[in-house]
């Protein structure tokens, strides 16, 4: 077939790089190709997709718009676009001449071509499915060895290119293997390839590399970028967090070659997978590994906000290559998507159970959460779940078995019936009561109140006002400070009960009552309280809010100005039925908002509750409070009544006919099983026993960030400009309108999301994988923006490929081995990477393919290969960060470590947001705040210090020597032939070996004569030093290691 | 004469020799740093000259993380001492956003300043008894005292002093500099970075200086107070120079070796590469050493400034790197945020930074160097009138305040014994001339003879800017 598009190619460079190559009109210009991207960089900013900022109410990204209105077809001079582009009038010239882009002259000629041919319309040629375009046929061919050299080398004839010779292959199998594993082949490995006769060498050492364990390790690093992915939350206070498991999810499920569409299913959606598996959740994880905040004075919503924008944001960067950002606070100015649609396409991702800010008391995983315990604790969890299930049925059978016994104690004269201790009370409880001055108890036949407040005698109310109260004296609050109460530091499988006498002046949107808590966000709220929120009476135990915790509300607002009596009850269950609130001693009614509490409420916390304030959350301001009461076990109706009329159960238990019938029984009967019946009591603390275990052992579980869906959708707005407090209008989940229509039959879910995207015939999810996975090999993309595939990013070099390849990859169901198994052992990719002075001239981006691409190796791959030359690497797979030499010298120096830390690869490196591992940074890793898909490469003078002075790469360097010195003794030629080819994968030339012989015999003599420099530069690092190697040989050696580390050949991909 | 790229960053894999033809240049044209440039990623440049003629060559900012107290320190306000104690007013506030620490407070009483002011120098500013000696260099500073902000917390504020804005990601000020003006510099990084040694306060982030989405060698360099000044820039134990010289001696007969097989730029970026980091270990020593200043030196930054890594001496450093021709020197001075004990905190931060950044501005001067330097000392933004907490006689605090603060600067273009803006008399909003973090940002630029509008890189399809698609030159600033 002929090649079609050969021709545009040259003009594409001319396009992208002034100046670089000539630019030439080609004979058939394509809309998509050749137009657009002049548009779109030149007008779309005034007459583009975003409506705001369209001027003259002109959009030229529209065929309607474009064709009839401004351009006539085959009419340049009836064309009122091309009459603009050329006017000579200042005032009439387009773009104006005040801007500061403008049109070259080949542009302009382009254009008057385009039109002159008819001006051809064509959509944007990411936003269609790839084509099945056939694989060219080049006449004798003895090039190519599969489809992907047939499509490079189509092109070079017409571009009067040849393709390049195979690399050699010492250095073919080097490139390979950092390619694949990220590490540099061992000499083993590349005598097997030099000495292979069978021909077949190399492919068994593909197939070899894929296999590796080293493998995941190499592609996790790039998914890493990706996923933002820290070990520390990121912002300002960057507290570390616990998301490593997920980091080895990826290096397993790479490893084990998920198919790329599960393995971004997964990440986006595994949660709402069928039967979903822990590790299908775990995978969720990916979501939440944006930066979160918790500096003091934060505003909650403007943070979670910002969560689920970089959530969105690195979906559509991540896997469909679209700078949906831009779109947040007004339309696309390039692209065609409105500003709508990025918060239609935010609501997938708006929809979890999150705080805006994490706990900066205390360890709680901001929700939602999984629990990662293995399949032995679930069982023992589980059975303990089931104990108490038991023993809870067991004590409701033993409530409604007590009637006899209930009789006997009801019959008895009223004066017996008073309270008396059961012996089960603990001695310490005892003694707490005592102190306690009992004659102002209106409940003086119940136990278990641990302490009370009357504002009677002038010494409790703190700085705040005394006023007439419900008995005696009250306190009015400031709102600003809280009053103290040196108790209360309940547990989540403790009963407990407060009560208290309130009265408000106004409604209160927001107000704390009292807590148990070290603070508001800054804690994620954990511990118990009681609020007024917008009017209505809420109490909460909370882990960490929202997520994690149960709180009951009242659906009636209370009333204002007027003394009410509150009591909040509970019983130890960790259940939103087992909290209680009273409204003038009757139960109010109650909604639950929140029931799942599966963790401490008391992290850190001490014995105090604090009355009408909370730092930095409003406070009962003005509020007035009376008779302040804490009891360490759940108060029954009746009490609770007492409290509030003081005669309920002095009358109930004095009523001669209480035995009879009706609900004054049955209140009785209440108050006498949880006061009196000690068989009742005695079940009641076998409950509270396996529930004190079960609270144990939940404590202990390690807790991840996940999705979860919540049950109810939460409402997503379009923010004006972006701004989390500009709500307009409310939108549903959406995907954008020009990409394929969302499923019918799909739910309107991350996971119908997650089917959408990875649609076999959807435009861009492969193409962006493939891309991705090109460049890898290849040191470029073939789409050279792999960040923007739309109207701003660049064409790909070689569109028919990439569609090829995309369209490949979803037929052999997205597997990720088998495309770079056909990309790297392809003749195209075996090619050298060094070019000739007139290829090099002709084509210096190498956008032809008619060489390799030489590269400096990532950071990761300088640093292992560091490791792995001296064997000192420690091939561990997963587990904690580590934390190597470098972080102790970071902007936030942490403890390195001492041991084999210092030694896993660099992918296992403690990152922390604020101050990262500073010989990563160096080295052009990527920062990690937001998802980037492709790194900056530089050569900066603070690489070669980093790599000449650091001890990381001094210690590699000796123990290399150390090494090679033992396994050659006494021939320092052997020595440097394979230390050279150790570093470099093949044998050093003549000179190169005499030059380092003779480098060798200097320093030695140097060291010689200053036998204690010798001795210090072999104490560098923590490996102790081989005593029997002479310390000079050995010093000189390192010297020649060190410069061979920083050799050029050493530190490139060639 | 300075270069200046508005488009993209340097191409690939080109020789210097190509570099130079194509643009029809000759050697003095591009920077060392453009040859450094030949590994990134393919991308052409327009090279240019600088937009307009500059005003200053170099900028020194010392950030007063944290954000000082306008109204104890430079904006006089008696109307607030009249009325201490009282409630702010409603239509003053105008139910403008409070920080969630003092949004639930239930009053607001306001806090006149515990200092005396008095008017200096011939323009008459009124100034802290706070800042002695700053009060003395009083002509030769431009005070802003209407600046404001958008960002109510540290970290997106500073954020936005030092990238343009509230969230990570985008470039520092001192990485687009060193982006759009390559380097003047063989010894020395172009964007030196210094934060006071063990200041506590709000804690500050690397991406600060960082180079967001711009090549990362870019980025600012953190000169450390310890034995290295710049990351593993000392030799390692047992490596004295001649070692080390003979070690890269001979690395560079390996890469000129292979320089005879292979036409390859990237050997001679690297050879580059080893004799700038060479040179960096001859030359950064000898300009953190400050035993050669003279005695009058220290008696004017004041005895701190012997004291590794203390304020003072990072001011005495940044006049050193200054005449070495460091492009962007950016002090931090945390420990600036006081919400509670505001009179004795003022009074020891004012003790810390106050006698060197006078210093600082009169040796500038001394040597001349005032005039083609912009001196700039402000944090991110300003604090409220009224207390933060409980106020009682001898104590209060302050909560964070975007609305209005004060700033100076001083140095070539500015114009000195000014002061620019005026807050109202409660020091809550802006009467007149406010002028926004963008705006300042673009008179800095403006002052180094960059436009801001054209100093762009694209990236993920669109133009960014250190100003976003905000920002104007002050005129009223300029001399």
């Amino acid at each position: 077939m002929a090649i079609r598009h050969g021709f545009w190619i040259g003009l594409f460079i001319g396009l992208t790089c002034p100046g670089v190559v000539r630019a030439e009109i080609p004979a058939e210009i394509d809309y998509s190709l050749h137009i657009k991207p002049i548009l779109s960089d030149r007008c779309y900013k005034c007459h583009g997709p975003d409506a705001a900022q369209r001027r003259a109410d002109l959009r030229l990204d529209q065929e309607k718009e474009v064709l009839g209105r401004v351009i006539t077809a085959g009419e340049v001079q009836e064309s009122e676009l091309f009459r603009r582009i050329t006017a000579t009038n200042p005032d009439e010239r387009m773009p104006p001449i005040t801007d500061t882009l403008s049109l070259t002259a080949a542009e302009i000629e382009l254009i008057r071509h385009w039109i002159d041919q008819g001006a051809p319309w064509s959509d944007h040629w990411s936003f269609r499915p790839p084509r099945d375009f056939p694989v060219p046929e080049v006449d004798n061919d003895r090039w190519s060895r599969n489809p992907i050299d047939r499509f490079v080398l189509s092109r070079l004839p017409g571009e009067g290119l040849h393709p390049s010779p195979e690399a050699s292959r010492e250095q073919l199998l080097r490139r390979v293997t950092f390619d694949l594993t990220g590490l540099p082949p061992s000499l083993n490995e590349l005598d097997t390839v030099l000495e292979d006769p069978t021909g077949h060498g190399y492919e068994q050492a593909v197939e070899r590399l894929l296999q590796s364990p080293r493998f995941g390790e190499r592609m996790a690093s790039i998914w890493l970028d990706i996923a933002r992915y820290a070990d520390t939350y990121g912002y300002q206070v960057d507290k570390d967090r616990f998301v490593w498991p997920w980091r080895d999810w990826v290096i397993e499920a790479l490893n084990q070659n998920l198919p790329y569409d599960e393995f971004v299913t997964w990440q986006l959606a595994g949660d709402l997978l069928p039967d979903a598996s822990d590790r299908q959740i775990l995978a969720t994880t990916f979501n939440r590994l944006h930066p979160q905040k918790t500096e003091g004075g934060s505003v909650e919503e403007e943070f979670r906000i910002e969560y689920v924008a970089d959530r969105t944001q690195t979906f559509a960067a991540a896997l469909l290559g679209l700078t949906f950002e831009c779109a947040r606070c007004h339309d696309h100015k390039f692209d065609p998507f409105t500003q709508r649609e990025y918060y239609q396409l935010s609501a997938f991702f708006d929809n979890i159970d999150e705080a805006g800010l994490y706990a900066y008391h205390g360890k709680s995983i901001p929700t939602p959460t999984l629990l990662l315990i293995d399949q032995t604790v679930k069982e023992k969890a589980a059975d303990i779940e089931q104990r108490i299930t038991f023993a809870e049925e067991k004590l409701q059978a033993v409530a409604a078995n007590r009637s006899t016994a209930f009789q006997e104690w009801i019959s008895l004269p009223a004066e017996q019936r008073a309270f008396t201790r059961p012996d089960n009370q603990s001695q310490e409880a005892e003694s707490t009561e005592e102190k306690l001055d009992t004659s102002d108890y209106q409940l003086p036949n119940s136990p278990g109140c641990i302490a009370y407040l009357s504002f009677e005698d002038g010494n409790e109310q703190g700085t705040h006002q005394l006023v007439p109260g419900k008995q005696g004296q009250a306190v009015r609050l400031n709102g600003d400070e809280g009053i103290r109460m040196k108790v209360g530091n309940f547990r989540r499988f403790e009963p407990f009960s407060v009560a208290l006498w309130i009265n408000t002046p106004d409604e209160k949107s927001r107000a704390v009552i009292f807590h148990r808590s070290r603070g508001w966000t800054d804690a994620g709220s954990q511990g118990y309280q009681l609020l007024i929120e917008e009017g209505r009476l809420s109490a909460s135990l909370i882990h960490f809010w929202p997520g994690n915790a149960i709180r009951v509300r009242t659906p009636a607002k209370i009333q204002t100005d007027q003394w009410l009596h509150v009591a909040v009850t509970y019983d130890g269950s960790s259940r939103a039925d087992g909290l209680s609130i009273f409204v003038n001693g009757r139960r109010a009614l109650t909604e639950v908002v929140r029931n799942n509490l599966h963790k401490n409420i008391t992290d850190g916390g001490t014995d105090q509750i604090l009355i009408g304030a909370r730092k930095r959350d409003r406070g009962f301001s003005q509020g007035l409070v009376d008779e302040f009461r804490v009891f360490d076990r759940q108060l029954s109706g009746l009490e609770v009544a007492q409290l509030y009329d003081g005669d309920s159960l002095t009358s109930a238990l004095q009523d001669t006919e209480a035995d009879s019938s009706g609900q004054l029984r049955e209140d009785l009967y209440r108050y006498y099983l949880a006061t009196r019946d000690r068989k009742y009591l005695e079940q009641l603390a076998t409950v509270q026993q396996l529930r004190e275990q079960r609270s144990k052992l939940c404590d202990e579980f390690p807790e991840i960030m996940v999705m979860r869906e919540l049950a109810q959708s939460r409402p997503t707005y379009v923010l004006k400009r972006g701004a989390y407090d500009a709500r307009t209008d409310q939108v549903q989940p959406g995907t954008p309108g020009v990409l394929p229509a969302f499923p019918n039959d799909q739910p309107r879910n991350r996971l119908g999301l997650a089917r959408w995207l990875t649609d076999p015939a959807h435009p861009l999810t492969a193409r962006v994988a493939v891309n991705r996975l090109w460049q890898m090999c290849f040191g470029q993309p073939l789409t050279r923006t792999p960040e923007d595939f739309g109207s701003q990013g660049e064409l790909p070099t070689h569109p028919q490929l990439l569609d090829w390849l995309s369209r490949y990859f979803v037929d052999h169901d997205w597997d990720v081995k088998q495309l770079l198994r056909l990309i790297v052992t392809s003749t195209t990719y075996r090619q050298t990477s060094s070019a000739s002075p007139e290829l090099f001239e002709q084509d210096p981006d190498n956008r032809l393919l008619a060489r390799q691409w030489a590269h400096s190796l990532p950071a990761e791959m300088i640093r292992d290969s560091a490791l792995v030359v001296s064997e000192l690497i420690v091939e561990q797979i997963g587990g904690q960060p580590t934390r190597p030499y470098e972080l102790e010298v970071s902007f936030k120096p942490v403890d390195r470590e001492k041991g084999p830390g210092l030694f896993r690869r660099s992918v296992y490196t403690y990152w922390k947001r604020t101050g990262p591992a500073p010989v990563m940074m160096v080295l052009d890793a990527s920062k990690r705040d937001v998802c980037r898909v492709r790194r900056e490469r530089t050569a900066s003078p603070l690489q070669a210090l980093v790599l000449l002075n650091g001890p990381q790469f001094v210690e590699s360097a000796r123990v290399l020597s150390e090494r090679l010195l033992r396994k050659h003794p006494e021939n320092m030629g052997q020595v440097i032939e394979d230390m050279f080819r150790t570093l470099t994968s093949r044998r050093p030339s003549a000179s190169e070996h005499k030059t380092l012989h003779v480098f060798y015999e200097r320093q030695r003599a140097r060291f010689t004569n200053n036998p204690d420099r010798a001795g210090e530069l072999l104490c560098v690092g923590d490996t102790p030093t081989n005593a029997e190697l002479p310390k000079e040989q050995l010093a000189a050696m390192t010297m020649v290691a060190n410069i061979l580390m920083n050799f050029d050949e050493s530190v490139m991909k060639r | 004469m300075h270069t200046l790229c508005t488009g993209y960053d340097a191409p690939a894999a080109f020789s210097r020799r190509q570099l130079l033809n194509r643009f029809g240049m000759g050697l003095g044209g591009l920077a060392l740093a453009d040859m450094l440039d030949t590994d990134t990623t393919a991308q052409s440049r327009v090279v240019e000259r600088l937009h307009h003629v500059p005003s200053v060559k170099r900028v020194i900012f010392l950030f007063q993380s944290g954000a000082p107290s306008q109204m104890d320190l430079f904006d006089y306000k008696p109307l607030l001492n009249e009325k201490h104690g009282t409630q702010l007013p409603a239509e003053i506030r105008k139910g403008q956003r409070l920080t969630s620490m003092t949004g639930s407070q239930s009053s607001f009483p306001l806090v006149g300043s515990p200092f005396k002011f008095q008017q200096h120098g011939e323009s008459g500013a009124w100034i802290s008894e706070s800042l002695p000696h700053t009060a003395k260099i009083a002509d030769d500073l431009c005070f802003i005292h209407s600046m404001h902000t958008e960002a109510i917390n540290h970290g997106p504020a500073v954020t936005f002093v030092q990238t343009g804005s509230q969230f990570p990601g985008r470039p520092s000020m001192g990485a687009w500099l060193s982006y759009g003006l390559g380097s003047e510099n063989r010894d020395f990084p172009e964007f030196v970075v210094m934060v006071t040694k063990d200041k506590g306060g709000q804690p500050l982030v690397a991406r600060l200086w960082g180079s967001g989405f711009l090549p990362s060698r870019h980025q600012g360099v953190r000169f450390r107070s310890g034995k290295d000044p710049v990351l593993y820039l000392e030799n390692p134990a047992g490596i004295d120079l001649v070692s080390r010289r003979d070690a890269l001696d001979t690395l560079q007969q390996l890469h000129k070796l292979q320089l005879q097989t292979a036409l390859d730029p990237h050997l001679q970026t690297r050879i580059a590469q080893y004799e700038l980091a060479y040179r960096m270990q001859m030359s950064i020593p000898g300009a953190t050493d400050l035993s050669d200043e003279p005695e009058y030196i220290f008696r004017d930054y004041g005895e701190d400034a012997r004291q590794p890594g203390t304020y003072a001496a990072n001011c005495l450093l940044a006049r050193r790197l200054a005449e070495r021709g460091v492009r962007f020197i950016q002090l931090y001075h945390p420990g600036w945020d006081h919400h509670r004990n505001l009179p004795q905190s003022v009074a020891r931060q004012c003790r810390e930074t106050d006698r060197a950044s006078a210093a600082l501005v009169r040796d500038l001067k001394q040597r001349g160097m005032l005039q083609d330097t912009l001196v700039i000392w402000g944090g991110e933004f300003g604090r409220t009138n009224y207390c933060q907490g409980k106020l009682s006689e001898a104590n209060f605090g302050r909560d964070h305040h975007p609305r209005c603060f004060t700033i100076w600067m001083a140095g070539g273009g500015v114009r000195r014994a000014t002061s620019y803006g005026r807050t109202d008399p409660y020091c809550y909003n802006i009467d007149e001339s406010p002028v926004h973090i963008h705006d300042l940002q673009a008179t800095i630029l403006h002052l180094l003879g960059i436009d801001h509008e054209q100093l762009t890189y694209k990236f993920q399809g669109r133009r960014y800017r250190l100003t976003d698609v905000h920002g104007k030159v002050v005129s009223g600033l300029l001399a």
